[in-house]
This record gives C-alpha cells, structure tokens and sequence, in this order.
C-alpha cells in the first residue's frame, strides 16, 4: 500500500519534467533560397498589381480630360494635385534661394545688410609668379640644352 | 626632349604674363577712360541736373561701370575714380562702389572695394585718424578713418548704418599670392564741415 502511494507520488513529481519533453518538437531550418523567391514572386505580383491600377486611374482622368476638353470645360483640379503642386513649387524655391544664399555667400556684389566684403582678390599675381617661373625654367632648359650641343 | 621641354615651358610663361600685362593695361584703359568722363564738365552737370530732378522720387540706378565718385586718400598717394559695381571688370579698371550701398556723403553706409594687389595694394599702411576725401555729383565729403578690421571672408562684415559712413575693404592678407582668406574693413565716419 505504502508503495504504491510512493509510487503515485513520484510520479506526480515527474510527470511535469517529462511532459515538456513530450510537446517538443522538430522545426526545421528556414530555407532561405525558397524564402526570397516567394518573396520576390510576392513582390512582383504587388509591382503587377500597382501597375495595371495606375494604368487604370491614368486612363479615367484620360477620359475624363478628353469629356472635359469636348465639352469645352476647363478641365478640373483636384485638391490633392493642387496641395502636390503647391509643394513641389515650394521645395523648389527653397532650393533655389538656398542656391542663391550661397551664390551671395560666396560672392557679394550687391549691399545687404550682414554681407560680407566683396571679393577683391585675383588670380593675376599668382599667374605672373607662375608665368616668370616658367619663362625661367624653360630658358635655363634652352641655355643648357645648347650649351650640350655645342 | 629638354629643348622641346625648355620652348613649351618658355612659351606657356610668355603666354601668362601676356594675360597678366594685358588685363592690367585693359583696367588701365577702362581707368583712363572713367577719368575722362569724370573730369568731363557736361557730363558732371548732366548727372547733377539728372540728381536734381530725381531728387524727391525714387533715385535710378546706377548704370555698373558707370563712375560715381573720386576717392583720394593722401597718406597713400593714392587718388582714383570710383566705379560702380565691384565686378571683375570694374575692380580691374578701378575701385568699385558696392550697388545698393549709400553714396558717399548720403545718409547710409557707402561701400568701396578695390584689389590689394592694384589700387589697395599699400591699403596696409593706413591708420585710425587718417583722412579720406571723396567727391561726388552731390559735393566733397572729408572722412575721417575710426574704425579699422580683419575680417573672415565670408564672415558678415558689411551693416546698414543711419549716419553717412564710409567703408573701405580689401583682401587679406596684402602680400599673399593665393587666395586671401580674410578682408580688411577699414570704417571712416564724415568730419563735419566747418561753416564759412
């Protein structure tokens, strides 16, 4: 009697040490190649997908226009063309007074206020100095190269 | 091989200093030329009758290349006519009044720029207290220098002011081949004309 209850007990104690053994199971390593095909088919088919409806809606303003344009109304704007218009004119101002910023940077050729001093150096001292040494070298080359020949 | 190198070298240096000699003989020209027209007595009426009649609505540009003032500064014996604008060609002919910036002797801050290596080219030389005189079509003004600056080159330097100021700025270094890395701003307030 005793025994069978020691019995009982030890297994009660063990049943939850094995059973965790029990649920584990087999996962095999991902394949990695088959993974990314079936992504790049995905991927396609979206591109695909993405495609034919810009086609689409490209036709019905298409159409649309061409109704429009029979009738002899202007054609309308949408609101979101007209905000996408807006700003893209603003991106491209900013770039262009960036521009300009630092075309003035660097050169200043009209007063502002905070402008720094116009650029008042020139290339000509460097171009003389270069120019006399060349003048020099190439006659210490012609004097010596005469000199041999003779 | 060496004489080939020696010709090509010779002919390259001869070719530079043409350049060099001949841009300083064009400003010299163009120099010339602005002085004329300066001295020129009909053309001085012309602008102060031309002054006169703008003189309550809006002022007209300035033509660039135009001159527009006389620049004498006695300590450097140096006395040049001022062009307008202060691009490459006016710098080369002479010193150049920045556009936008107030006349010399108007109410405002008149800017003048030359070359260090020409007509500023012993701008080092002068100190506070030295006096500059400038004449326009509006009359002579005497300057007294206050204020005298290195400044980066692309730090801001130049600043609208409300009394007549004058403001005179070169490239620094003076004796420097390559590009100058900073300017030299040399500020005169007017000395007021004495009454009689």
């Amino acid at each position: 009697m005793i025994n069978r209850r020691l019995l009982v007990l030890a297994l009660v104690a063990l049943i939850p040490n094995v059973a965790p053994a029990q649920f584990t199971t087999f996962i095999p390593p991902r394949d990695k190649q088959k993974d990314s095909a079936k992504a790049a088919v995905v991927a396609e088919r979206r591109q695909e997908v993405a495609r034919r409806d810009s086609v689409t809606t490209a036709a019905l303003t298409n159409m649309k226009a061409w109704v429009d344009s029979a009738a002899g109304a202007p054609p309308l704007v949408r609101a979101d063309t007209v905000t996408r218009l807006g700003s893209t004119i603003r991106a491209d101002s900013v770039v262009r007074v960036a521009k300009s910023k630092e075309t003035e940077v660097n050169e200043t050729t009209t007063f502002r206020n905070g402008s720094p001093a116009p650029a008042t150096a020139t290339v000509l001292p460097i171009l003389a100095l270069l120019g006399g040494a060349s003048v020099a070298v190439g006659a210490v080359l012609l004097y010596a190269s005469r000199a041999r020949g003779a | 091989m060496r004489r080939t190198a020696g010709r090509a070298l010779f002919a390259a240096g001869v070719l530079l200093l043409f350049v060099v000699a001949a841009t300083y003989a064009l400003g010299a020209t163009h120099s010339d030329a602005a002085r004329r027209e300066w001295n020129d007595e009909a053309a001085r009426r012309d602008v102060a009758s031309a002054r006169a009649a703008t003189a309550h609505g809006a002022l007209a540009p300035i033509a660039i290349g135009a001159p527009v003032a006389r620049l004498v500064i006695p300590r450097l014996d140096l006395d040049e006519i001022v062009l307008e604008g202060v691009g490459v060609a006016e710098l080369n002919a002479g010193p150049g009044h920045l556009p936008g910036s107030a006349q010399p002797g108007a109410a405002g801050n008149a800017i003048i720029s030359a070359h260090r290596d020409r007509h500023f080219r012993r701008f080092d030389a002068l100190r506070i207290g030295d006096t500059v005189r400038t004449e326009t079509a509006d009359g002579t003004q005497a300057w007294v220098i206050v204020e005298r600056r290195i400044v980066d080159r692309e730090a801001p330097a130049l600043f609208r002011t409300r009394e007549p100021t004058l403001t005179l700025t070169t490239c620094w270094p003076i004796r420097l081949a390559g590009p100058a890395p900073e300017r030299l701003i040399v500020t005169a307030k007017p000395i007021p004309r004495q009454a009689g």
